[in-house]
């Protein structure tokens, strides 16, 4: 028997998480390698190696999504139905910015016009050919590309969803010629030209440079962990294989905030929470996602650098309020915290390393949120004058004294991000009373208490491994594929052989690459689900599929109900079939670890609280709170990695798992 | 401002009330019926304090924002406070009443915290149909408001009890496609309901006062930052105009007159010389021209600053009645929203472009380039496309204008073609940019593009409602003028031009061609370089 190992790579460390034979987990951190990041991933390997050889390696990165924000893609050709190549250009018409003539509009198309080319051919919505495809047009189009060295090539055409026979034609003929081929239907076979065009350029785009990390990471797999088998975390938070990553290498763009909310997920499948927000409170941002009955909510479109991405993608709600947030006062007087931050260079006035403008982590500081005898990141002792000098000259402009200040940044902070917890949960229709926070991130665990009292949240839950959540996420995500097919039909005049069957292709598709590597049907689970709307509406709403027309309409109007208030007698229609297909949860459990401490508290600090001005704030070590004692608030409980605030009111004890829980009285 | 709020509820406050109205505009967009709500977002939603003053506003589109400014403090001249009650919704489109034109409809709830009215919620969306002469209601020949379609004079379709069920069906009696409008009306509600919901939350967190306190804040705090940036500009007079192609009735430009007076940290704009009131449809109502005025300077002068009422107190707008822009309430208004708005806009930035020269567009698409196709599908109910029409943005001192998209006014979504091929009697054969139809300079604008549209029902009505095809987009400081706007219909040996303000029966087969125009130049042609000239060629942008 050998280990298995999750394995995130950020910014600044590569995080593993190896699970032994005996379900024990061992965590470490390495320095992320920028210019070779397979390198940072084998060092990373090596360290864990007393857990064992790995048996699988479980792996999220970031290589495509820096690729895209630096826009180091590879050179692109597109191929586009005769009188449409410039529809990548022509987008959707509407300007980013109203107000401001001086920003750019729109992004420069993703692939020049030049390189946009057209071959005759014509299906309509319904799939009929009404112009067959004149593949005598094509080595003229082969050879314009190879002349200006296009390396990967995208093949997006008009209802190609619907029938994609011409694709497949084009696919075969273009094969001999370029390594990478990007094909609309099968990236994302739904209706709406530039999204779907916009799709499969940006994936075209990512193919060689994603081909060739995979490349080296499995040559030096094969070296250093022979056997191993290779996983990556994909934006929707399940597992891939390399083959499927070299076909979509899109869908990992946003495996970053997947891998957090992947293990929150987990989490609150192990905790049995039926409705959970994901809480990743970093330096610069914070991501909120919702979990609903332990699956993270997902969604079908979202932007990257500014062009429409439509894969399947956790729905996190992004916000830049951070621990390294600036403060200021703007021209007109008004308080503002962030979204300008001080980042890690230079950091918080209070890392003394050369940041002088008061931040979030400065007023948590000041109000003794934070521990100033500790050693953060290895290296970074906290300065309270600095803090203090920060947060005071910002005080001075706005008639506040420093504590007042610093109790008014952390306000604003919360309310910024009490917004995006709202965001994902009132305003989607659910009633945040019943939810548990799962707090993470640097700074997550300081500020989720404040929160979850202003959100009327009860219970707040701070993981153990927190330091290594987003390897944890890798480690403990299954494989799971995805299909969409646009098919549209009216639930009056229901029939519903034609939907059945067009479920069977999308099962078989996300089935075949699980059987591939030897998965017994019998642990797939099968999610089918529909994309809804009034008939004249232009924005769907996905329920859970039934295959009678009227259990169907009724899931549809009770969301409809949920999400705005009303639902009508109109006739509804269907457009979108979905199928997701994932591997059940093994049941392997990591074992349980209660905590084996007296609880006694480490020391004290002073610290403000706006309900009871300045209080003594006692300290403990996490890994000595006691099981049957639960620490009374104010607390401060410290980690390896993080510092967890329990408010006055609040109290917080550990479960067998090492998690941390705080409970308010509503 | 009343009394000093703590600095920390007043960011806490201003950013809840942002929420708000975003949360407004997004229920809206995404339960609302129309297509152009649906694809294209022709809505807007904002907060008002309780005199009518705006305080925020979702996301938008400038023509609304100016206009909802207005319409509540001129529905309250109707509809005294005193009638209102907690759980009213009431919907009006009276272009006299704060409005601009029939199909834009608008929905006002009063909000109410302990039985005090503290504000109002307020949303706009543009219904497909308002009844009317044509299918889509844009009446190109109209010579009277009345052939525009239903006048809805402030109206309570909802109350705490619920829907007036007579009240709405009145209103879906006299339009067409009464499944759609009757989504919109329930959309509409949602929006100012789910509005209300959070004002109330935050009522209860901070207190009536307190929330009053924060409005009036607001207000003080985009009053100063405007009149700061209006004293950053030299005193002075300038005067610019522009020309509307025709007005679909005679057949003769006419003209769009400002002159921008700045005095210290106020500014004034008199549209003294503007043409008379029109006979057809591209009259406008004055909150128009103020919303035209609002825009303007905030893309001038201050982008930054939020718009609110507060912001518009040092602008002076003055129309003489009788004009394009000040019409008798009978005339016709429907195309002056998108086409005759967005010539003031022309006018202005001609105006300052002496004094703001690294500020000011060249002339761009400033029109909504609306085509409306109506057709009977199989069931005899009307199929109604609504088609929205960009093209080259003006260039700048900075830079090139972008292809194909929308400029000032309106930012209003084009439909995909394959929506259109699902839903519509209609094939697209082609959807291009159109090389060479920008302006030339030391930077040129941008293309315009070209979409034709084969006819595939056997009977379709067209109708235009669009401008800059007889005037083209100007260039500025030294640059070209752009292609203007060119509609055929058939091209070939037969083919025929069509107008930009005209109606006609097209059979199946027939093909449309719209071309759109492209943005003007900015500087001399001699001063655009080598490289940039190059890239133009090697991409056939010229």
């Amino acid at each position: 028997m050998r280990s298995s190992v999750g394995v995130d790579v950020g910014g600044t460390f590569t995080d593993l998480v190896a699970r032994e034979v005996s379900g024990r987990l061992r965590a470490c951190k390495v320095p992320t390698t920028p210019a070779n990041l397979a390198r940072g991933v084998l060092n990373g390997l090596a360290a864990v190696r007393p857990a064992g050889l790995p048996a699988s390696v479980a792996h999220g990165t970031t290589v495509v999504t820096n690729a895209i924000v630096e826009r180091r893609g590879a050179r692109v050709g597109l191929v586009a139905t005769r009188g449409f190549r410039d529809v990548l250009e022509i987008g959707r018409m509407s300007r980013l910015h109203l107000y401001d003539l001086r920003l750019p509009p729109k992004p420069e198309p993703l692939v020049e016009r030049r390189l946009r080319l057209e071959v005759s051919e014509r299906v309509g919505p319904d799939g009929a050919v009404l112009l067959p495809l004149a593949l005598d047009e094509l080595p003229a189009v082969v050879e314009a590309l190879k002349r200006e060295d296009v390396e990967s090539v995208a093949v997006c055409l008009l209802h190609g969803y619907a029938n994609p026979a011409h694709e497949r034609a084009l696919k075969a003929a273009l094969a001999p010629h370029f390594a990478h081929l990007s094909i609309g239907s099968e990236i994302n076979a739904e209706f709406r030209e530039y999204e779907r065009a916009s799709t499969a350029v940006l994936n075209a785009a990512v193919m060689p440079l994603a081909s060739r990390y995979l490349d080296e990471l499995v040559a030096a797999l094969g070296r250093e962990a022979p056997g191993a088998v290779l996983h990556l975390l994909h934006s929707a938070g399940g597992m891939m294989s390399p083959q499927a990553a070299r076909a979509r290498p899109l869908a990992m763009a946003a495996s970053g905030p997947a891998a957090g909310v992947a293990a929150a997920a987990h989490l609150a499948r192990r905790l049995g929470l039926a409705r959970a927000l994901a809480f990743d409170m970093g330096g610069t941002t914070t991501d909120v996602c919702l979990i609903a009955d332990g699956v993270a909510e997902t969604s079908a479109q979202r932007k990257l650098g500014g062009y429409p991405v439509r894969l399947p993608m956790v729905a996190v709600e992004s916000i830049g309020a951070g621990g390294g947030s600036i403060a200021y006062a703007d021209e007109a007087g008004a308080l503002k915290v962030g979204p300008r931050s001080a980042g890690a260079e230079p950091g918080p006035a209070c890392y003394g390393l050369g940041g002088t403008e008061p931040t979030v982590t400065d007023a948590n500081l000041v109000l003794g949120y934070l521990d100033a005898g500790r050693v953060y990141g290895g290296s970074i002792r906290l300065d309270p004058d600095r803090a203090a000098t920060a947060v005071e000259a910002l005080g001075r402009r706005l008639g506040l004294s420093p504590v007042e200040m610093a109790q008014g940044m952390v306000e604003v902070a919360n309310a910024n991000m009490l917004r995006a917890l709202r965001l994902v949960s009132v305003q989607r229709g659910y009633d945040l009373r019943d939810f548990a926070l799962i707090a993470y991130g640097g700074a997550g665990p300081v500020h989720a208490g404040a929160l979850a009292r202003q959100a009327g949240i009860g219970r707040v839950v701070v993981p153990a491994h927190s330091g290594t959540f987003s390897a944890l996420g890798c480690l403990v995500s299954p494989l799971q594929y995805d299909a969409v097919q646009t098919w549209r039909a009216r639930l009056d005049a229901w029939d519903g052989k034609p939907a059945e069957d067009r479920f069977q292709v999308l099962e078989e598709r996300c089935l075949a690459p699980l059987l591939d590597e030897g998965i017994a049907a019998e642990r797939v689970a099968l999610a089918r689900s529909a994309d809804l709307r009034y008939t004249g509406q232009n924005y769907e709403l996905q329920v859970p599929w039934r295959s009678d027309a009227g259990a169907l309409r009724g899931a549809f109007e009770a969301r409809h109900r949920q999400l705005y208030g009303y639902a009508t007698g109109e006739s509804v229609e269907c457009v979108n079939l979905r199928v997701v297909a994932r591997v059940r949860d093994t049941g392997v459990e990591p074992p349980e670890f209660g905590p084996v401490g007296d609880g006694e508290s480490a020391g004290a600090q002073r610290a403000w609280f706006p309900e009871t001005g300045e209080v003594r704030l006692p300290l403990y070590h996490r890994a000595t709170l006691a099981a049957e004692r639960p620490v009374l608030g104010p607390a401060l409980i410290e980690d390896e990695w993080s510092t967890t605030l329990v408010y006055p009111g609040q109290r917080c004890a550990a479960d067998r798992f090492g998690n941390l829980v705080i409970e308010t009285d509503l | 401002m009343t009394r000093a709020i703590h600095p920390v509820t007043l960011e806490v406050v201003r950013n809840a009330l942002y929420a708000i109205a975003e949360e407004m505009s997004v229920i809206l967009m995404r339960s609302a019926r129309s297509p152009l709500l649906k694809e294209a977002g022709d809505l807007s939603s904002a907060l008002t304090d309780a005199d009518g003053r705006l305080i925020a506003q979702g996301r938008d589109i400038p023509i609304h924002m100016g206009v909802m400014a207005f319409t509540v403090k001129e529905f309250l001249k109707r509809i005294p406070a005193e009638r209102l009650r907690e759980g009213d919704v009431w919907f009006l489109n009276l272009p006299e009443v704060g409005g601009n034109h029939l199909p834009d409809v608008k929905a006002i709830r009063p909000v109410f915290a302990a039985g005090r009215l503290v504000a109002f919620a307020i949303d706009l969306a543009h219904w497909a149909d308002i009844g009317g002469a044509v299918p889509g209601s844009y009446v190109p020949w109209a010579t009277e408001c009345y052939q525009e379609g239903l006048r809805i004079s402030p109206i309570r379709l909802f109350s705490a009890a619920g829907p007036d069920r007579a009240a709405i069906d009145l209103i879906l009696a006299n339009l067409r496609g009464r499944d759609e409008r009757e989504g919109d009306i329930f959309a509409q509600y949602a929006a100012d309901d789910v509005a209300a919901r959070r004002l109330a939350e935050l009522t209860e967190r901070y207190g009536a006062e307190t929330l009053v306190a924060c409005f009036d804040a607001l207000h003080a705090e985009s009053e100063a930052q405007m009149r700061a940036a209006i004293r950053a500009l030299p005193d002075g007079a300038w005067e610019g105009e522009d020309w509307l192609d025709d007005d679909g009735v005679d057949a003769r430009p006419l003209r769009v007159r400002v002159r921008v007076e700045i005095l210290g940290d106020e500014a004034t704009f008199d549209f003294a010389g503007t043409a008379p009131q029109a006979r057809g449809p591209v009259n406008t109502t004055v909150f128009i021209a103020h919303s035209s005025v609002y825009y303007a300077m905030k893309a001038l002068v201050a982008p930054q600053v939020p718009p609110n009422d507060g912001c518009y107190r040092p602008l002076h707008v003055r129309v003489p009645p009788g004009t394009l822009l000040n019409p008798d309430p009978d005339r016709p208004v429907v195309g002056g929203n998108h086409e005759t708005s967005q010539r003031v806009v022309d006018a202005i930035f001609r105006a300052l472009a002496p004094v703001l020269p690294d500020r000011v567009a060249a002339g761009g698409p400033t029109t909504s380039g609306v085509l409306i196709f109506g057709a009977r599908t199989a069931d005899g109910r009307w199929a109604v496309l609504y088609e929205v029409h960009g093209g080259g943005e003006g260039a700048t001192a900075e830079r090139d204008g972008a292809s194909a998209i929308r400029v000032h006014m309106s930012n209003v979504m084009n439909t995909p073609t394959e929506v259109i091929e699902a839903e519509y009697p209609f094939r697209i054969e082609e959807h291009a940019l159109r090389p060479g139809s920008a302006g030339d300079g030391t930077h040129r604008g941008g293309l315009g593009f070209r979409r034709a549209y084969r006819v595939l029902a056997p009977e379709v009505t067209l109708t235009s409602m669009l401008d800059r095809r007889v005037v083209p987009p100007w260039g500025v400081a030294g640059g070209t003028d752009a292609q203007p706007f060119r509609i055929t219909i058939n091209p070939g040996p037969n083919a025929r031009d069509f107008g930009g303000k005209a109606t006609t029966t097209l059979k199946q087969g027939d093909l449309v061609l719209i071309e759109t125009c492209g943005g003007g130049g900015y500087g001399p042609t001699a001063g655009r370089s080598a490289k940039a000239r190059e890239r133009d060629r090697r991409e056939a942008y010229v």
